[in-house]
């Protein structure tokens, strides 16, 4: 039987739980819904029990429509307690997308953990709040670079783009695995038998070239800038110079509320003589909302650059 | 990026400004789909000289007096009439009717499916509030089922009558339907309109808010707009899902299109035959 490959520095963790006599390994995978984050730990989990270990898995999921935080805790020994794994003491991190990853690094073990990730960037919706032209998306700006001053055995891979490249972008969990596969020290047959049953037969033979691709990548990462080592595009958007500023025409509001409900700011609210006002001049992005939806013509907006067709 | 893009366009320089603020009430959606009239006229730009706007009795047809143009403020129901004869006399002239509900459907229905049936190249524009605002809050052709007005206390028990239906049957070359609260929209389907060689008939789904909507507890006028979309069904989702919408959603978008023979020229061309013959006749 094949042990752990960090089974000995596992053994030496102070917080490992009372009566536990091999400390589990643990193993966090995290993504977005629908990447198959619970693909990957069923099938370590399969596998740790092919041989013959205690394994425990809990997970959040159902994201998968709303494209959400899915992550799932896979613990595994010769004796398991909990199924959580507690902050600091994952000792591999597998991240199916570059934000996610770096959102849950603090449960990885600082000094012996591995940290393996996709450098595909998702961004959500939330991250777009700042509506305003030239406004930062609030997705992180960490580059693979910054993070491996801290972590030099980080494993960033473009494994999105390989799956593309391979024909299928759906199998990137599948490379991440091949990739997670040298770090847990189970033979590579036996991976490749799980997930064989484990994804659709007419995927099989994509699956298995993106586990080789991944194993390949992890056991002899390239030297010089490879394409599966890309760091991620930055998330900033160009910066445009405008500055809008609203004519209300105090005479001719008669107070109706439109615009006040329907600024997607909100910086807008009807003053003591119910005549619209502007409260935040500073939050206006110019969308026109209220100019267009107005009945009493009482709102004109000036913008410095025109609008884009 | 045209010269005519929205951030040149200032309503306030085709509205007659002395007579502001309008009377329309706090909340109306008549003022949003003038405001993409304007517009629309803007970015074809057609000068305000050569637009003429006729208007009928209500709501609606108030709204014609605040523009700075070539207006003409007619009899209830009748604006369609007043101008087919404009149009045939004046074939240079843009000819817009604003109209209402009431005025369009029930006291000038005859009017409507004839002017659809001749399809002289004019804009039809109906802001369909539901109800008679001006005179009261009575019951038009278009008030839903079980709404309350001053005349049906015990709610609407009629029929509804689609405009759009309607005005296809008769033979209108472009209809078209539009909530106000998607104004760009409402622009986009003027401009259509307007460019159109035909007769056009454009709905709007306004909101009356103190008439219709108190009365009906439908909300304040924000609520009112903004429940317009969940009320529509429109045509560029295509078919794609079988029964998505609730079967009594009105459908937007431009509903119909064909290319007919317009009246003011085949009428002209005509005449012209017919005097010819004569004249040799004559001879």
């Amino acid at each position: 039987m094949n042990s752990p490959l960090q089974s000995t520095v596992v053994a030496e963790r102070r917080h490992s739980a009372p009566g536990e006599s091999t400390a589990a390994t643990n193993v966090l995978v995290v993504g977005v819904g629908g990447q198959g984050v619970i693909m990957i730990s069923k099938v370590i989990a399969l596998l740790c029990q092919q041989h013959r270990l205690q394994v425990k898995q809990s997970e959040v999921h159902g994201m998968a429509k709303r494209g959400g935080v899915v992550f799932s805790h896979v613990r595994f020994g010769e004796q398991v307690y909990s199924p959580t794994i507690p902050a600091g003491e994952a000792d591999v991190v597998l991240a199916l997308e570059w934000a996610e990853g770096l959102r849950w690094l603090k449960y990885l073990n600082p000094e012996t953990g591995t940290f393996i990730v996709d450098t595909q960037q998702i961004v959500p919706p939330f991250a777009c709040r700042n509506r305003k032209p030239g406004g930062l998306p609030g997705y992180d700006q960490l580059t693979v670079d910054q993070i491996r001053t801290r972590l030099p055995g980080i494993l960033a891979l473009d494994a999105s783009g390989a799956a593309t490249e391979l024909g299928n972008p759906k199998a990137a969990n599948t490379v991440l695995l091949g990739a997670l596969s040298t770090a847990l020290e189970f033979p590579a047959e036996g991976w490749q038998e799980l997930i064989a049953g484990a994804v659709p037969a007419r995927t099989v033979e994509i699956n298995r070239q993106a586990f080789n691709m991944g194993r390949e990548w992890a056991l002899h990462p390239p030297t010089e800038a490879p394409r599966l080592d890309k760091s991620p595009p930055p998330a900033s958007v160009q910066t445009l110079e405008r500055s809008v500023h609203l004519e209300i025409t105090d005479a001719w509001c008669k107070g109706c509320d439109i615009c006040v409900k329907t600024c997607p700011e909100r910086c807008l609210v009807l003053n003591a003589h119910q005549v619209v006002e502007i409260t935040d001049p500073g939050a206006c992005t110019g969308c026109r909302m209220c100019e267009w939806l107005c009945p009493d013509f009482a709102i004109r907006l000036h913008s410095s650059i025109p609008e884009p067709e | 990026m045209q010269g005519t893009e929205h951030s040149d366009f200032d309503i306030r320089d085709y509205l007659r400004t002395d007579l502001f603020p309008h009377f329309m009430c706090p909340g109306c959606g008549h003022g949003i789909a003038l405001r993409a009239l304007l517009w629309a006229l803007h970015e074809l730009d057609i000068s305000m000289n050569n637009l003429a706007l006729v208007s009928g009795i209500g709501c609606s047809g108030r709204t014609a007096a605040y523009v700075d143009t070539n207006t003409m403020h007619v009899t209830h129901g009748r604006p369609l009439a007043f101008a087919t004869g404009l149009k045939l006399a004046r074939p240079d002239l843009e000819v817009v009717v604003i109209t209402g509900d009431g005025d369009c459907l029930a006291i000038g229905g005859n009017h409507l499916i004839h002017a659809c049936r001749r399809n002289l190249d004019m804009t039809c524009v109906m802001l369909n509030n539901e109800v008679y605002g001006m005179t009261g809050g009575q019951v038009s052709p278009t008030t839903s089922n079980d709404r309350f007005t001053t005349t049906t206390p015990l709610g609407n028990h009629e029929p509804v009558f689609d405009a759009c239906e309607l005005a296809t049957a008769a033979g209108a070359s472009l209809v078209g339907r539009e909530i106000t609260l998607q104004t760009p929209s409402l622009k986009d389907l003027f401009k259509t309109a307007l460019s159109h060689r035909g007769f056009s008939f454009v709905e709007v789904i306004s909101d009356c808010t103190e008439i219709y909507g108190r009365k009906n507890d439908l909300g304040n006028s924000t609520e009112m707009i903004l429940k317009q979309k969940s009320g529509i069904r429109p045509e560029s989702y295509g078919n794609a899902v079988e029964h998505p919408f609730r079967p009594g959603d009105w459908k937007t978008g431009i509903l119909t299109r064909v290319e007919r023979p317009e009246y003011g020229d085949s009428y002209r061309q005509h005449i012209a035959t017919k005097q010819r013959a004569v004249k040799t006749v004559t001879k």
